[in-house]
């Protein structure tokens, strides 16, 4: 199939307001082919097919179409035609003036105009619709219009730009087959621009992917699927398992503090690479035969198979202490008000971000009218907290002079550091009241709020982690006493689709080819 | 793609710009002339805001301007905000029909609407003022506002206020809280066009008000026969007010925004709406101060004086409401059949200026009160010559405002005297001054002035002589293509623009004291001598003021500051000689001293038949001039 | 949902009633007093097409009549002309550039048209900027003021914002991928200019022409104005009839007549925007 080169990028450069949205594109595109742009928004694909089709002018580099140079040449005067991700059609014109638009200005004879765009309907199913009114066509058919009114022109080139997005699901997996039948039937080279991958593996002869202006990868469906480039390619491209590892040699490559077999090669030894094994390549086995081992997260129903998380290395944990006191609340001497609020600890770096709204969530403080049970606002948040470890009283008051003192404590936190999982946790004891258990809506989240419970990147303090809260009571029939209460993250969870069911909880074995594993090199950030 | 240059596009658009900010600068260059002239700057003064301030009617437009413009914009704005989410809820059928009542004032031509609503208030007997200018603008304003609220209600939601009241919320709040914050661009801009149509408004304007009651655009249109750069001052505070108020509301948003980045849509447009109130509000407050002084004989009470436009002095209307303590409300018209229409549908005003024949109508159809003799002091200061005229022998109604005959105005460097002193009124025919004359747009001067030609009466009942009269003025405007005009004959003859006009001759005093090489000629075959006079009509409401303004008018003071400023010649005997004789304004000037006891010279008489047809011939006249063209 | 609907819906029901007495009733006056006879009243009255037979039967009405619709045609054909190009000038150019654009053209319309009409008589009188500026040019010293062209000139300058406007806004709701699309079709930008951005923009043109002609044909203080006493035009006869002949019901009449032209004339305009543009059912 690839003759000829039809159309060459040469380092396009182009940006917006000082905003760089193409960093030298170089990508060669042969004849009859059905090349896919795959990115997500704002990573420069439609501006490449923009530029292309001559809407945009490159900053930098050269566009050669046939071998010429086409820089400079208005759009209509490009051998190509673009459909326009909302058609563009024109509504003052009718379903057969529409199509006929490209021939009437190169000024074909009458019956000429006829046949070829009777042709195009025919192409498209759309025989008997040429007197339609344009907007009264449906999304699918509008589609079809413009996609004729762009062929009957015989480009050399079709540029698509996300046709398919403004359609619904059905109608959208119906075109994409309609699209590669026309394809093949005219036999050109289609150029389409999507953020779908699905939509990209299943039309494309050859697929673009990009990220932030620059070509990750270029290549068949196959490969970009089962050799991707890099983790983003990885990522982008189906579900994976993306783990970092090290190359040790060739065909040896070590992650998850084992060395497996691998078929790649290439790379220096020592090198940190990531790792990728597709999830329909894992395959669940008892314990003892596993390469790995781990515990059964979640089981997910998808239809044709189960989505199974399996953790084989355990996330970062820390364990608070959770009193749960007698409710004291103060209730004002003509019982019209009632206030409420607990003692919280504090970190001695967090104590600069202390404000009244933090002092009034950390506290859980409330004010409200027993008997109407309507809230009522707290005015007054009195507090001074000293950047130094002890307790400092707070008092909340309502307007009503309704108040309840209650004790800041400010300590030095330590936290619970992971190197290998890259990251670290952080909780504080903490106190609350029956009722407030009780009553929680939702009570892990109002869990994490009370303790202040934090986990972090090592190597990025502001990217957060999530953390799970464990504990062993029943909310429902919680009495005063101190709970313990364990905040983890989760650990390192393999991906597996299978066909098999399996419990949670159960301890399995997992195993994969050394042809499943794929090594790619570390992204460059 | 790429964005290509378009010299000539820019070229025009920066033409377009200067064609629609040229007159406007111009404007406001001329209002801070030291001369009266429109086309010579001579210098800078701030005259003319003086003069402005000193009027007071001007102030009084420009308030009337604005507060219509501001209620009625608010109104309009809040009743046509909820007519429209209303309509939305109602049924189609409804809505539909409203849709196409609420393109009558849009779809008809103005001046439809305006008669239409002039019509609704004489039929129904509503006083017109203050309060019919107000709802008509209130009238022609709400649909603007539906129509620029109605498309923001459409893309709404629906969802919306159902979700709003889901939440515990009730209609009205609703309504408040959502739907209105939802739809605020489109209220705003509503407002705003219906604050812009207010002020723009003339048609309308101009006939549903009454009670002396303008805006700017009546007072423009009533003055601008004379040139007066008056007009240009209040045009150019005018200006500046609504400069202030645009950019308030332009620049606010963006000043704000760059403050705080976060505020809310709503809010943004709130804050400079509430300014331009605040402003708006400034500016009302601004101009109702002023109205309270000490106590004065007539402290508080009002007259309404409905006179002729320029045609009274600088000083008089203040002095007199200094002097009493009244208000003096001043209403202008062109002609007496204009004001005998509104006389006649009984709009009460306390003083009339009408000419004599208008006066004998006024009288014989009993809509003029007998004056109260031992009220008045001034008949002996006024001259003989205009005391006990036919209209009224006795002067048991009117009182002598002004008097003069009707003449020709020439160029001498154009036309001699000695061929005037042949033809006459005739020289109006000769060929020589083709498209060089100025006719004076008034029916019985004009048929005066043809029947005086032919050497007939000018009070003749005779159709024979009359349809003569016709043919002579018909030939006259086809032949000597004349320019029809009112009161802008005088500058332009004061600057010579032609060679010949027919000028009354307070109006020729004016222009031959100016301009040293024009002439005022009384043709030989006799004059108009006619006189204008001070009535108060029967339904007048405060006579009693209206007598002490005509004592005011006739005293030395008044008489003279009138007769010098308009030029006119004065009945007070004293002011006449003063200004006519050794250093006076108007001394050697044949025109201001009226010429008396020449038997040719007649005084109108009314009558009715002769009148309409007179009034049928001259509109013919005009349309045959207007035709010839 | 029904109650709150009734609820939001008798909002509508103030203005219902006014808008009767203040929209429907005036026109209805207008048409009563047209058919009566001089000094009839409500309760008395006799019918008679007098009014209307001595419109019609009266060649120096009809040629004004005829001159008003002339000259309102002139002035909405200028406004065309001049409007179209400048609206798209200012649509193609920047969005700030178009906003200040735009405010400059909105900006005049703030000020008084009598005020803006009167600055002119400064501009064209004798000797005045307008006249020296020509000569300058080598035209000659040709009379500016109280003339046709003045007149003219006055509607064109009063009218052609609203033009300008009205297109502006349909040039610049125009999806800017139609014109991609034309180009990429082959159109060069004149064939795109001609194939799509005309045809799209007509019902702005149609607005534009609905908004200068309306005001134009009745507009009677421009030709007062600018044209002198001897510029008659068919709002000068009506207000003529009201102000100084006192003649309502002639002068009702007359409003009758050119209410029920311009009706069918903008009736017209519509059928065919309709026409041109929704009417590409089945072929």
């Amino acid at each position: 199939m690839k003759e000829k080169k039809l159309i060459e990028f040469r380092n396009i450069v182009k940006s917006f307001d000082g905003q760089i949205v193409l960093k030298g594109v170089n990508l060669d595109i042969y004849e009859n082919e059905f090349v896919t742009l795959l990115g997500p928004s704002g990573c420069g694909k439609t501006t490449l097919l923009r530029i292309l089709g001559g809407f945009i002018d490159a900053d930098e580099g050269k566009i050669i179409f046939k071998g010429e140079e086409v820089n400079h040449i208005p759009p209509y005067r490009r051998e190509l035609n673009t459909v326009f991700q909302k058609y563009a059609l024109f509504p003052h014109l009718n379903v057969y003036e529409n199509i006929a638009f490209g021939l009437k200005i190169n000024k074909l004879s009458k019956d000429v105009i006829d046949q070829k765009v009777m042709k195009m309907l025919k192409l498209i199913g759309l025989e008997g619709f040429e007197g339609k009114n344009i907007t009264l066509l449906s999304g699918g058919q509008q589609q079809r219009v413009a996609i004729a009114r762009a062929l009957v022109n015989e480009p050399k080139v079709l540029l698509l730009d996300e046709p398919l997005a403004a359609l619904d699901l059905k109608l959208r997996k119906e075109m994409q087959y309609e699209l590669k039948r026309i394809q093949q039937e005219v036999g050109i080279t289609f150029i389409f621009v999507t953020h779908d991958q699905e939509e990209a593996l299943t039309m494309s002869d050859k697929i673009v992917v990009m990220k932030n202006g620059e070509i990750q990868q270029v290549g068949t469906p196959q490969e970009i699927y089962n050799e991707p480039a890099n983790r983003y390619v990885a990522n982008f491209i189906g579900e994976s398992n993306i783990i970092p590892g090290v190359m040790l040699k060739d065909y040896k490559v070590w992650f998850d503090d084992i060395a497996f077999e691998c078929v790649d090669f290439g790379f220096k030894e020592k090198e940190p690479v990531d790792v990728v094994i597709r999830p329909e390549d894992i395959d669940i086995v008892s314990r003892e035969n596993g390469k790995m081992t781990g515990e059964v997260l979640s089981v997910l129903f998808k239809g044709v198979h189960y989505e199974v998380m399996v953790e084989t290395i355990p996330g970062t944990q820390v364990t608070v202490n959770m009193q749960v006191v007698k409710s004291h609340d103060v209730i004002s001497a003509d019982g019209k008000e009632k206030i409420s609020a607990t003692n919280f600890y504090v970190d001695l770096e967090d104590v600069k971000k202390l404000d009244d709204k933090e002092v009034v969530a950390r506290s859980n403080a409330q004010a409200w009218n027993p008997e109407t049970d309507d809230y009522i606002s707290i005015s007054k948040i009195e507090f001074d907290v000293k950047e130094e470890e002890g307790q400092y009283p707070v008092l909340f008051s309502t307007s009503g002079g309704t108040s309840i003192e209650r004790t800041i404590f400010v300590v030095n936190q330590p936290f619970v550091s992971n190197e290998k999982a890259n990251e670290a946790v952080m909780a504080f004891n903490f106190q609350t009241t029956v009722e407030e258990i009780k009553e929680s809506l939702a009570l892990d989240t109002d869990i994490k709020t009370w303790a202040n419970a934090q986990a972090w990147k090592l190597s990025d303090e502001s990217q957060s982690v999530d953390i799970s809260a464990y504990y062993d009571f029943e909310p429902q029939s919680v009495t005063e006493g101190t709970y313990r209460i364990t905040f983890s993250t989760t650990g390192r969870v393999f991906k597996i689709h299978t066909t098999d069911y399996i419990k949670e909880g159960q301890e399995v074995g997992l195993t994969f080819f050394p042809e499943d594993i794929h090594v790619m090199s570390k992204m460059v950030f | 793609m790429k964005k290509k240059k378009r010299p000539v596009l820019k070229a025009l658009m920066i033409l377009m710009i200067v064609f629609f900010y040229l007159p406007i600068l111009y404007m406001i260059v001329f209002s801070f002339n030291d001369g009266k002239s429109l086309t010579a700057f001579t210098g800078f003064s701030l005259r003319w805001y003086q003069h402005m301030l000193e009027t007071g009617g001007m102030l009084e437009a420009l308030y009337t301007t604005f507060s219509v413009a501001v209620i009625a914009s608010v109104v309009s704005t809040a009743v046509g905000t909820f007519t429209a989410i209303g309509l939305s809820k109602s049924k189609k059928i409804i809505r539909d029909l409203m849709e196409q009542v609420d393109n009558l004032p849009m779809m008809n031509p103005e001046i439809v609407t305006a008669i239409g609503l002039m019509l609704l208030f004489i039929t129904f007997r509503v006083e017109k003022g203050y309060m019919t200018m107000l709802l008509s603008h209130i009238a022609f304003c709400i649909p603007y506002v539906i129509l620029s609220v109605m498309p923001k209600i459409r893309s709404l939601d629906p969802d919306l206020a159902d979700a709003a009241m889901d939440l515990g919320a009730t209609p009205w709040q609703a309504l408040i809280k959502v739907i209105i914050p939802q739809i605020m661009p489109g209220i705003v801009s509503g407002g705003l066009i219906a604050f812009t149509m207010s002020v723009d408004d003339f048609i309308i304007s101009y006939f549903v008000t009454g009670g002396g009651v303008k805006n700017l655009s009546i007072m423009v249109y009533t003055m601008s026969r004379r040139i007066n750069p008056s007009i240009n001052a209040a045009s150019t505070l005018m200006i500046g007010i609504i400069t202030i108020v645009l950019v308030t509301i332009n620049l606010v948003p963006l000043l704000a925004a760059k403050k705080q980045k976060s505020m809310k849509a709503g809010k943004k447009i709130l804050i400079p709406a509430a300014a331009v109130c605040a402003c708006a509000a400034g500016c009302i407050l601004f101009f109702r101060f002023g109205d309270m002084q000490g106590k004065r004989p007539f402290e508080g009470q009002i007259l309404h004086i409905y006179n002729w436009g320029e045609y009274t002095g600088e000083n008089i209307i203040g002095d007199f409401e200094e002097y009493t303590g009244a208000k003096v409300i001043m209403e202008n018209y062109d002609s007496n059949e204009q004001m005998y229409i509104k006389v006649a549908n009984e709009e009460p005003y306390d003083i009339l200026v009408p000419s004599d024949y208008m006066i004998q109508r006024l009288i014989a159809e009993g809509y003029l009160q007998k004056l109260d003799q031992s009220k008045l002091n001034c008949m002996d200061k006024l001259s003989d010559a205009v005391k006990g005229l036919p209209y009224d022998p006795q002067n048991e109604y009117s009182i002598p405002y002004f008097w003069g005959t009707v003449g020709i105005v020439y160029d001498k460097n154009k036309v001699d005297l000695e061929s005037l002193e042949q033809e006459g009124y005739n020289i109006f025919l000769n060929e020589k001054y083709q498209g060089d004359i100025y006719l004076y747009d008034s029916e019985r001067d004009s048929f005066m002035m043809a029947l005086k030609a032919l050497g007939y009466s000018m009070n003749t009942e005779n159709p024979k002589e009359l349809s003569e009269a016709y043919e002579w003025l018909a030939g006259c405007v086809k032949t000597m293509k004349p320019e029809i005009v009112t009161d802008e004959i005088i500058d332009n003859m004061a600057q010579g623009r032609r060679a010949l006009g027919l000028m009354y001759s307070g109006d020729a005093a004016y222009v031959v004291s100016e301009n040293e090489n024009m002439g005022f000629y009384l043709p030989k075959s006799g004059t108009n001598l006619w006189s204008d006079a001070m009535v108060i009509p029967r339904n007048a409401k405060n006579p009693e003021l209206a007598h002490a303004f005509i004592n005011f008018a006739c005293d030395y003071e008044g008489a003279y500051d009138n007769s010098s400023y308009v030029g006119y010649t004065s009945a007070n005997q004293e002011v006449m000689e003063v200004l006519s004789g050794p250093g006076g304004d108007f001394e050697g000037i044949n025109a201001y001293i009226p010429r008396t006891g020449y038997g040719l010279d007649e005084v109108f008489v009314y009558n009715e038949k002769t009148r309409k047809e007179i009034s049928n011939m001259w509109s013919r006249v005009k349309i045959v001039a207007s035709n010839a063209n | 949902m029904v109650i709150i609907m009734k609820k939001f819906s008798q909002m509508a029901i103030p203005y219902i009633v006014w808008s009767v007495l203040m929209l429907v009733l005036p026109m209805a006056l207008i048409a009563f007093y047209s058919i009566t006879q001089q000094g009839n009243s409500i309760i008395s009255f006799s019918i008679t097409l007098e009014h209307y037979i001595k419109f019609f039967t009266d060649a120096d009405f009809l040629i004004i009549l005829w001159r008003s619709l002339w000259i309102a045609f002139k002035t909405t054909i200028i406004c065309l002309l001049i409007g179209y190009p400048v609206a798209y000038y200012i649509s193609h150019c920047k969005e700030r550039m178009q906003n200040i654009l735009v405010f400059c053209i909105t900006m005049p319309m703030w000020i008084n048209m009598l005020v803006r009409t009167y600055a002119w008589i400064g501009l064209l009188s004798k000797d005045g900027l307008m006249q020296k500026l020509l000569s300058l040019l080598g035209l000659g010293n040709a009379e500016l003021l109280y003339t046709e062209g003045a007149v003219l000139l006055g509607m064109v300058y009063n009218f052609l914002p609203f033009m300008i406007l009205q297109i502006n806004t349909t040039l610049c709701k125009m999806d800017d991928s139609l014109l991609e699309a034309s180009a990429d079709l082959g159109a060069d930008p004149v064939q795109t200019f001609y194939r799509v951005t005309l045809p799209l923009s007509i019902p702005g043109v149609i607005n534009g022409i609905t908004l200068v002609f309306l005001p134009a044909v009745s507009s009677f203080f421009i030709p007062k104005l600018l044209g002198g006493g001897k510029y008659f035009l068919i709002g000068n006869v009506i207000e003529n009839q009201f102000i100084t002949v006192g003649e309502w019901n002639f002068g009702s009449a007359i409003s009758m007549i050119i209410a029920v032209i311009m009706m069918v004339l903008m009736m017209c305009v519509h059928k065919a925007e309709v026409r041109n543009n929704g009417g590409k059912g089945e072929t």
